[in-house]
This record gives structure tokens, C-alpha cells and sequence, in this order.
């Protein structure tokens, strides 16, 4: 019987139960849709950081010989490493020149390296992707403006008695150091400065959380003893501070859907409970005891809760699924684990929201049966 | 000598400062049919209230098949109910969503268990064989009220409590519930009736007349009559 009454409630409040299905159905669309990419959010995020340049830099010890330069060919081993968090390295060598009167900050690096680390670099004009460009070079921003180059233009540098002749290829601008300085081909800059084979740093670029950077970096200072291996705290610690914030965010919005979805289905609850007291009147009338008349009104809310959960989180992985493509560029799966978690959200919603419905063990059945 | 199926010392009832009930005291024997009867105030309503435990006296004693009313807890008295009374209203009081039968089935639920072939027996014997499967809205009053007469004794209750149970009834419909009353007075069951109908107190065994909540009188209309 209990199944039977149970349908039939549903079927005969069925216009206002249909409110606070919707209000379920959309409360656990969203929640389940944050959940999907809270999930995901730090594998993207990750994915998204690797574009944000080195995060690892190599040097040589602070207190090391031959100008505090390193072999370039450091780079060779840690590729040789194979670490599989490692999505780039680039080796570094800043040479001081001069284009006229004019002293500037010449940095010889591999192209192809510095693009695939940097891709979210404004360029005017056109990429070097080249290793091997020797004849090309690209002009950080502030350089550019004070030694007049744009796109095209040639740049005579000279460092004691040599030179190099380069041709821009683009303008730069990064919001660090590199605007104020030329970037060209590292055996050019080792030609310049006569330290063939020798490089400043090395800046490397991993892939990971906070946590993964720092074991990338003790491997890397277990493999190069001799060198000085540093995380760049603020970018790892930036990484580690949004991924909190989004969490953070993800789990105050998700609070405050649940709220507003309860306070949406305790609207329709009330009127629901209005229309329940003569019925409820009667079944105390009949010898139906609360607990046994509440279990009916909290599995109906069970049941819409249940319904909401389930159709909230079919329609939350669309809408995850398009956040991520809008947002990551990336296609966000469905996470099963979010399933039972909608669910359980919306049910414990639906029976709060049902709060109103519980009210009703109160209700008096004389006077009901008077027409009070 | 038998104790009397139901026992009504000096019970009193107050809502605020009216007096509902004064110090009313009677007893009804099992298989008995009792008319309650007065004018409307007089507190006919309050006093089927307290004896079905649909409500609480401020004084007195109310006893019905041995359990003192007045002392029993809410869950007591909805067991109480559920065991003891089954009632007939007025108004009907059928629950809308649900049809004929399962209307029936409701009483048994709460009850123990519900047993639909019974429930559907007991339609039979008021006349609705063939409305089991209609809800409230497709039956008329007379067919509403008979459901609600099968609903009070599907459980076999130790009283029938009913109130004004021909008040929202024709003429022909109104016969078929007394008829019904008669037949079921006739079956040994003990009826309490609460009336403003003549017709169904000179039914009744004996009559409890009720005047601003005090006892007026209580008249034997089938003894006058085997007396004239």
C-alpha cells in the first residue's frame, strides 16, 4: 500500500511537485556540472599552466667560477633524463652589447624551445621557431621603442670587437624581463660574447601541481649535483593559490545553488503542506501514527530528490562539457563519482526543502475534521 | 452483570472560557445504537470527538472498552483509534487522490495490513461492487458516504462513531445509509450517532439529548414506541 498512497500523492500534486523538480533538476544541474570540472579543473589547469612559461630554473652555483656560467650542454642531460613532467627547457645565455651607443641586453636561446614554453607571448610581426635561424631575432617591446626597430628592421649589436648583424622579425611583448631585452639564436649570443658552449641558465618548464613541480626539481638537483636547481616559487605557488580559489569558488557557488534550490522547493513544500492538512487530518483521524504518515511525505521528497539528482547530473555533464570546451578548449568527461555525490546533495535538499511537510505531524485531526 | 462497552463520568470540556461540555455522564452497553442529539452548540461534535480520542477532556472520565481516554498518550490514542473506532463523517472525509477501494485500504494500513479482496468485500456490502476503482470525485454523496460507512468497519471496530452522517445527503440516499445504520445496529454492532434528524433518533435505542453542553435528557424512542 505504502508504494500505491506514494504514487498517488505524486500524481495528485503533481503541478507543484513539477516546480520543485525543476528547482531540483536545475539546482543539481549546476552542482553537478561544477563537480564534473572541479574534478577535472586541476588536470586542465595543469594542462593551461604548462603555456605559462618556466616554472624551474637552472643555474650555476651562486658562488662558482667562469663568470657564474654553465655548460649549455646541461640541457642534452636533463632531456636525457626523460622526466615525463619536463615540457620544455631552454638554455639561456645574456650577453651585454651594444646597438650604436646604446647598451642592451642580448639573450641567445633556442627558438623552437622558447615558443613551445611561451605560447601565450604577444608577438608583432612573426615567431622565430628555428634553433638554427641564425640571422633572425625578435625585440622585446620596451628595446624596441628605444632603439626605433619594428618588423623588418636591421639591428647591428656589437660587444667588444665583435659583431652581429640581425634582421626583426617580431616585436615582443611578454610583461617581463625579455620586453627589455633582444632575443636571438644562442650560438649567435655565444659568437658575441666568445663563451661558445656556455649558458647563463637553463629555464625549464613542468607540467604539474605545486607538488609535482617540487619533485621534478629534486630529481633535477639529484641528477646535476653541481648545480644550482629552484623552483620559481611564485609561479608553483600561484598555481597552488588559483587551484584553491577555483575550489574554493566551486564549492561556496555549489552551497549556494543547494540553498536556493532548497528555498525553491520549501516554497512549493508550504503550499503543498496547505493543501495536505485535511488529509493529514483524516489519516491521524483513521489511527495513522506521524511517523508513520511523515515516512510517506519524506519518501515523496526522497523520490523527487532522487529524480532531480538523476536528471541534474545528465544535464550537469552537458553543461560541463560545454564550460570546458568555452572555458579549457578541452572536452570535460563525464566523472561517474559525481553521480552518487548529485544525488545524495539533492535528496538531503529535497528533505530540507520538505521541512514544511514535517510541520504537518502537528496538525490536529478534530480540529481538521471541524473544517478549521 | 456486563460492563458497559462505553462509560462517560462528569466529563468536561473547555476551549478557553466556553464550556463545550458540564459534567455530562452517561454509559452505552455494547450493541447498543445511541442517538446524541440537541441544537447546534450544544456540544454533540465535542463529545463525539473525546470518545472517538480525536480530543482530550479537561475533566472527567471517558472509558471505552476498558482504556481510560483521558490517559492515554498521542500514540496511544492513534492506536486507540485505530483499533477501537471507526467514524463517519459528515463532510465524508475521503481522501480525493485515491479511489474507492483504496480509500478503504487506508483504514487497513493503519491498521495492520491491508488486504484489498477484503477491502473490495466490504464495498460490496454497502452496494459499490462496481465503484471500487473510482476516486471521491465520481461518486455522489450517498456513494462517498457508503465508503466512508465501509471504511469504519473495515477493521472491525469496537464503536461506530458517526456525525451527522445523512447531513449532506438526499432523501434517497439519506434512507440508504439508515438503512445501512440499521443493518449494521442489526449485525450487534454499537452505534453512537450524532443527529439533528428525528427520523434517525426514533432509530436509535436510546437517545442522549445535549442543551449548552450539559445533559438534557436521555429518552428509550423504541421503548415509548413498544409502548404504544
Amino acid at each position: 500500500m505504502f508504494p500505491r498512497i506514494l504514487w498517488k500523492l505524486l500524481g495528485a500534486s503533481r503541478g507543484r511537485l513539477t516546480v520543485a523538480l525543476i528547482a531540483l533538476t536545475s539546482g543539481a544541474a549546476i552542482c553537478s556540472a561544477l563537480l564534473n570540472v572541479n574534478l577535472d579543473a586541476e588536470r586542465k589547469l595543469t594542462q593551461e599552466f604548462r603555456t605559462l612559461g618556466a616554472n624551474v630554473i637552472v643555474a650555476p652555483p651562486a658562488a662558482g667560477g667562469d663568470a657564474g656560467l654553465l655548460d649549455s650542454a646541461v640541457v642534452d642531460r636533463i632531456e636525457g633524463l626523460h622526466i615525463a613532467e619536463i615540457a620544455g627547457a631552454a638554455p639561456y645565455l645574456y650577453v651585454a652589447a651594444n646597438s650604436g651607443s646604446q647598451p642592451v641586453i642580448l639573450a641567445g636561446t633556442w627558438f623552437d624551445q622558447v615558443a613551445t614554453m611561451n605560447s601565450w607571448w604577444k608577438v608583432e610581426g612573426r615567431w622565430v621557431f628555428s634553433r638554427g635561424d641564425h640571422e633572425h631575432c625578435l625585440v622585446g617591446f620596451n628595446a624596441a621603442r628605444l632603439l626605433g626597430l619594428a618588423p623588418g628592421s636591421s639591428l647591428q649589436l656589437r660587444s667588444g670587437d665583435r659583431n652581429l648583424a640581425l634582421t626583426v622579425a617580431g616585436i615582443v611583448t611578454t610583461g617581463g624581463a625579455e620586453d627589455n631585452q633582444i632575443l636571438t639564436n644562442l650560438d649567435s649570443a655565444q659568437s658575441l660574447a666568445g663563451l661558445a658552449g656556455r649558458a647563463s641558465l637553463i629555464q625549464v618548464s613542468v607540467a604539474g601541481t605545486a607538488s609535482e613541480i617540487e619533485g621534478v626539481t629534486r630529481k633535477l638537483a639529484e641528477a646535476l649535483p653541481r648545480l644550482d636547481v629552484r623552483p620559481v616559487r611564485q609561479i608553483a605557488a600561484a598555481q597552488g593559490t588559483i587551484l584553491e580559489r577555483i575550489r574554493g569558488l566551486i564549492f561556496w557557488t555549489v552551497a549556494l545553488i543547494l540553498v536556493l534550490s532548497m528555498l525553491a522547493v520549501l516554497a512549493s513544500m508550504a503550499a503543498l503542506a496547505m493543501e495536505r492538512r485535511k488529509d493529514v487530518g483524516l489519516m491521524k483521524a483513521l489511527g495513522g501514527t506521524v511517523p508513520r504518515i511523515m515516512r510517506l511525505f519524506l519518501a515523496e521528497a526522497g523520490l523527487l530528490g532522487a529524480a532531480g539528482g538523476l536528471l541534474g547530473f545528465l544535464i550537469g555533464v552537458l553543461l560541463a562539457r560545454w564550460t570546458g570546451e568555452r572555458i579549457f578548449g578541452v572536452v570535460i568527461s563525464a566523472r561517474l563519482e559525481v553521480l552518487p555525490v548529485t544525488i545524495a546533495l539533492t535528496i538531503g535538499v529535497a528533505l530540507a526543502g520538505a521541512f514544511p511537510l514535517r510541520l504537518l505531524g502537528r496538525v490536529r485531526p478534530a480540529d481538521i475534521l471541524r473544517g478549521e | 452483570m456486563m460492563a458497559s462497552l462505553v462509560r462517560v463520568e462528569q466529563l468536561d470540556k473547555r476551549f478557553g472560557d466556553v464550556r463545550a461540555l458540564d459534567r455530562v455522564s452517561f454509559e452505552v452497553d455494547a450493541g447498543e445504537w445511541i442517538a446524541i442529539m440537541g441544537p447546534s452548540g450544544s456540544g454533540k461534535t465535542t463529545l463525539i470527538n473525546i470518545l472517538g480520542g480525536l480530543d482530550h477532556p479537561t475533566s472527567g472520565r471517558v472509558i471505552v472498552d476498558g482504556l481510560e481516554i483521558g490517559s492515554l498518550g498521542e500514540r496511544e490514542l492513534t492506536r486507540f483509534r485505530a483499533d477501537k473506532i471507526g467514524f463517519v463523517f459528515q463532510q465524508f472525509h475521503l481522501v480525493p487522490y485515491l479511489t474507492a477501494v483504496e480509500n478503504v485500504m487506508l483504514a487497513q494500513y493503519f491498521h495492520s495490513i491491508t488486504d484489498e479482496k477484503e477491502a473490495a468485500e466490504a464495498l460490496a456490502r454497502v452496494g459499490l461492487s462496481d465503484r471500487l476503482s473510482h476516486v471521491p470525485a465520481e461518486l455522489s454523496g450517498g456513494e462517498q458516504q457508503r465508503v466512508a460507512i465501509a471504511r469504519a468497519l473495515i477493521n472491525n471496530p469496537k464503536v461506530i462513531l458517526a456525525d451527522e452522517p445523512t447531513g449532506n445527503l438526499d432523501e434517497a440516499n439519506e434512507a440508504v445509509v439508515l438503512k445501512l445504520l440499521r443493518d449494521l445496529h442489526d449485525a450487534g454492532h454499537t452505534i453512537l450517532v450524532v443527529t439533528h434528524s428525528q427520523a434517525i433518533g426514533n432509530l436509535a435505542d436510546r437517545r442522549i439529548e445535549l442543551e449548552h453542553g450539559r445533559l438534557a435528557r436521555i429518552s428509550a424512542p423504541s421503548l415509548a414506541k413498544a409502548k404504544e
